[in-house]
């Protein structure tokens, strides 16, 4: 390559990268800058380097609490994936069978609930669904003579109804990419399968599930991140200021919003931002690997 | 060959110029065209040096006097405060405000922002961003001193003309002896009926009112005699402070452990029982939609409850008496306007106008006929109007008994562990000792984390 045509590609891509830095690169590393100082309510404008004291704490935080917060965070994850692309995968075949009336109408209707601002939905299930006087789930429960529930009081039943809110609010997305996917898959293989015999069953695990894979490994490394830095189902359901629903559940990050960032001490709050930054980025190589590997695989 | 010419060089041309665009943002502010500050940074030293030649109580009078003569001769200040109230209300101050000081040149001007301690913190230092002076609560007054970022009130006002000021106020707007901040109005918590569901007198002690709400709930049915946020430590505070009990002391010691505290918490929890949910929404909405016979609130519920047309009644919470023989004794807490220090340093004398209308009466008395507001200032309680309002009456009597918010900046993080030890009590039903254990522990953890 030229040496011009080099350096004009560098130039023509200089805003993208300037941007980039600006937006995504200098708060990384201003957070970085912070969590070596001790910047803090007390040392508001006069705040020095203190080296590594804000990770030593930080680290510190890492006890029983976190150890449990992070159990939960799996499992929370892990569970809301499993359920978020079977549902999806389900809902999203059951659209495309062929000869389904008014298939637009339904798809516009399960998209609804991204178009939602995450905030409402999440307040709207609180008061709508859940509340104890106003909610639908207590009005069935007084209708059908049940006594009244407190679904956020407690953490099993806490942690069920985040799941359930998180797969309304989730669902859409993965239904729009797998519905995407099977549309992209060749007609004739499944009209080849069926001369071969091969009945509902063989048709979705030996070709629709196969074709669906390149495409949805990305869709559920992104979706597996939402899920494991979630904070917002779990702080505005069980743990707003002035409506704490008594439920103990705490995930990494409301742990960490509660441990470090309710202080108003930045360099501590950065010390535990970078060290779920590095926690975050070795579980996305992880995961990128391991996406690799079995690429390599087949 | 050309024209793969022509493009090249449109594509480069415009990737400059989107570099430039992207670059321009970090520019720095350019000067106001007006620049008031500098000539009132002048005129407020001159009237400072003038002053300082005086005796010291001769000095504070003649520099208001100075500074008011300067301001006039200026061009028009306008001084912005942030806030995140009612905007009616904060537009009727203002109007007062700009009435009075009509031919000075100044005008204060509201601005509504939601999180508003949030915002000053990040603004605080930021005059080209950052408002001059800021309405909020007197409880975040500790942090925003500590942080160095307000000028105290009284190196900006003769105490004189603050002499009216109801002294609990004062306290409240004081921290390590200092006042930061100008009082405005407080509220309080109340006891408010709707006149036409309760049946018979109001109770005079709190366990002849358990008796009422025993006889005249029915959680299933959604009716309930009294609704409270029952896990929000504001709104049992009256319990907590009647029994003995703190939710941090004056040396940063959180209480959510000891004993007046769990006796208070159980004592509360008796009532959680029958008061439904205790979410703000929830039982604002069973009070205005006349499914609770009465509330505990503040004087905010008083617009829902107009619009809902429900006849209203209030009782003093103080004219309610515990087992143990006090009276409940809620936070109070004290609407004040503090001073960001640059706006000090550059608008001194606008500022110095703007607070010295705000401590009189008529400020008092314009947010007390118009929005149920108690005064900071006495002398506004002897207009008849605000004489005659029961609400008024009833926060006065109230702030007799009533314990001014902590103002510590510790209290920032005492909020949650104790929202978090009434939701473990009242909601899951968690043991008071094991709860109170663990969530003191978490609030030490919390204050130390602040250093």
């Amino acid at each position: 390559m030229k040496k011009t045509t080099k350096s004009n590609a560098w130039l023509y891509c200089l805003p993208a990268f300037i941007l980039i830095g600006v937006i995504v690169l200098f708060p990384i590393l201003y957070t970085g800058y912070i969590s070596f100082t001790n910047m803090n309510l007390y040392h508001w404008q006069d705040f020095t380097f203190v080296g590594a004291d804000n990770y030593i704490r930080a680290l510190g935080k890492v006890d029983s609490g976190f150890l449990s917060a992070l159990a939960t965070t799996l499992l929370w994850t892990g569970v809301n994936m499993v359920l978020d692309v079977a549902i999806a995968y389900l809902l999203a075949v059951g659209l495309n069978t062929e000869g389904l009336r008014a298939k637009r109408i339904y798809k516009t209707l399960l998209v609804f609930p991204w178009a939602m601002p995450a905030y409402v939905s999440i307040l709207v299930w609180r008061v709508g669904m859940f509340n104890t006087e106003f909610g639908l789930l207590n009005r069935l429960l007084t209708t059908l003579g049940f006594d009244k529930m407190d679904f956020l009081s407690k953490n099993t039943p806490a942690f069920l109804s985040c799941m359930a809110l998180n797969l309304w609010m989730s669902l859409p997305y993965m239904i729009v990419m797998i519905d995407g996917g099977l549309q992209s898959i060749d007609r004739s293989m499944y009209e080849s399968a069926i001369l071969d015999g091969a009945g509902p069953w063989q048709k979705n695990w030996y070709i629709t599930i196969p074709s669906l894979k390149k495409i949805m490994a990305p869709i559920v490394i992104m979706t597996t991140f939402t899920m494991f830095k979630q904070f917002d189902i779990l702080y505005l359901l069980t743990m707003q200021k002035g409506a704490v629903s008594g439920s103990t559940l705490q995930t990494i990050i409301t742990y960490a919003h509660q441990n470090a960032f309710v202080s108003n001490n930045y360099g501590l709050s950065s010390a535990v931002s970078m060290v779920i930054f590095v926690i975050i980025i070795a579980f996305s190589l992880w995961t990128n690997r391991a996406a690799k590997a079995e690429r390599s695989e087949q | 060959m050309k024209k793969k010419f022509y493009l090249k060089k449109i594509s480069l041309l415009t990737a400059c110029a989107m570099t430039l665009s992207v670059l321009s943002g970090c520019g720095a502010e350019p000067a106001p065209a007006e620049d008031t500050s500098a000539a009132a940074k002048e005129a407020s030293s001159d009237s400072s040096s003038a002053a300082s030649q005086s005796s010291s109580e001769t000095a504070a009078s003649s520099e208001t006097t100075d500074s008011s003569e300067a301001t006039a001769s200026l061009e028009a200040v306008t001084i912005t405060a942030w806030h995140d109230n009612d905007e009616a209300m904060m537009n009727a101050l203002a109007d007062v405000v700009n009435q009075t000081l009509e031919g000075e040149n100044i005008t204060l001007k509201f601005e509504k922002k939601s999180d508003v301690t949030g915002q000053i913190r990040l603004y605080g230092t930021d005059a080209a961003n950052g408002p001059d002076m800021y309405l909020f609560a007197h409880d975040s007054l500790g942090g925003f001193a500590e942080m160095g970022i307000l000028e105290p009130v009284e190196n900006l006002i003769d105490p004189q003309k603050e002499a009216d000021l109801l002294p609990m106020t004062l306290e409240a707007a004081t921290y390590k002896d200092v006042q930061y901040l100008m009082p405005v109005y407080y509220e309080t918590l109340l006891f408010m009926y709707n006149k036409a569901l309760w049946e018979g007198d109001i109770p005079s002690t709190t366990e002849e009112l358990y008796d009422y709400m025993e006889a005249h709930t029915d959680a299933n049915a959604g009716t309930y005699a009294l609704v409270n946020q029952h896990s929000t430590s504001y709104n049992v505070a009256p319990f907590i402070n009647g029994f003995g009990g703190y939710i941090i002391d004056k040396d940063a010691n959180p209480g959510l452990d000891t004993q007046e505290m769990k006796d208070a918490i159980v004592y509360n929890s008796k009532f959680a029982t029958l008061q439904a949910d205790g979410d703000y929404n929830t039982v604002t909405t069973l009070f205005n939609e006349g499914h609770a016979a009465a509330i505990i609130g503040g004087p905010w519920l008083i617009s829902g409850i107009r619009d809902a047309g429900i006849d209203l009644g209030i009782k003093s919470l103080s004219d309610f008496t515990l087992p143990n023989g006090n009276a409940l004794a809620p936070y109070s807490g004290v609407q004040c306007l503090g001073v960001l220090k640059y706006a000090a340093e550059s608008k001194k004398d606008a500022i110095t106008r703007v607070l010295e209308v705000l401590a009189e009466p008529s400020v008092g008395i314009t947010l007390a006929q118009g929005f149920n507001c108690a005064p900071a200032n006495s002398k506004a309680y002897e207009d008849p109007q605000v004489a005659e309002n029961e609400m008024i009456l009833a926060m006065e009597k109230t702030a007799q008994t009533a314990v001014p918010m902590p103002n510590i900046p510790e209290m920032g993080v005492m909020w949650g562990p104790a929202e978090g030890l009434l939701a473990a009590v009242n909601k899951s039903g968690e043991n008071v000792d094991e709860a109170a254990s663990k969530y003191q522990q978490e609030a030490l953890t919390a204050i130390a984390d602040m250093q």
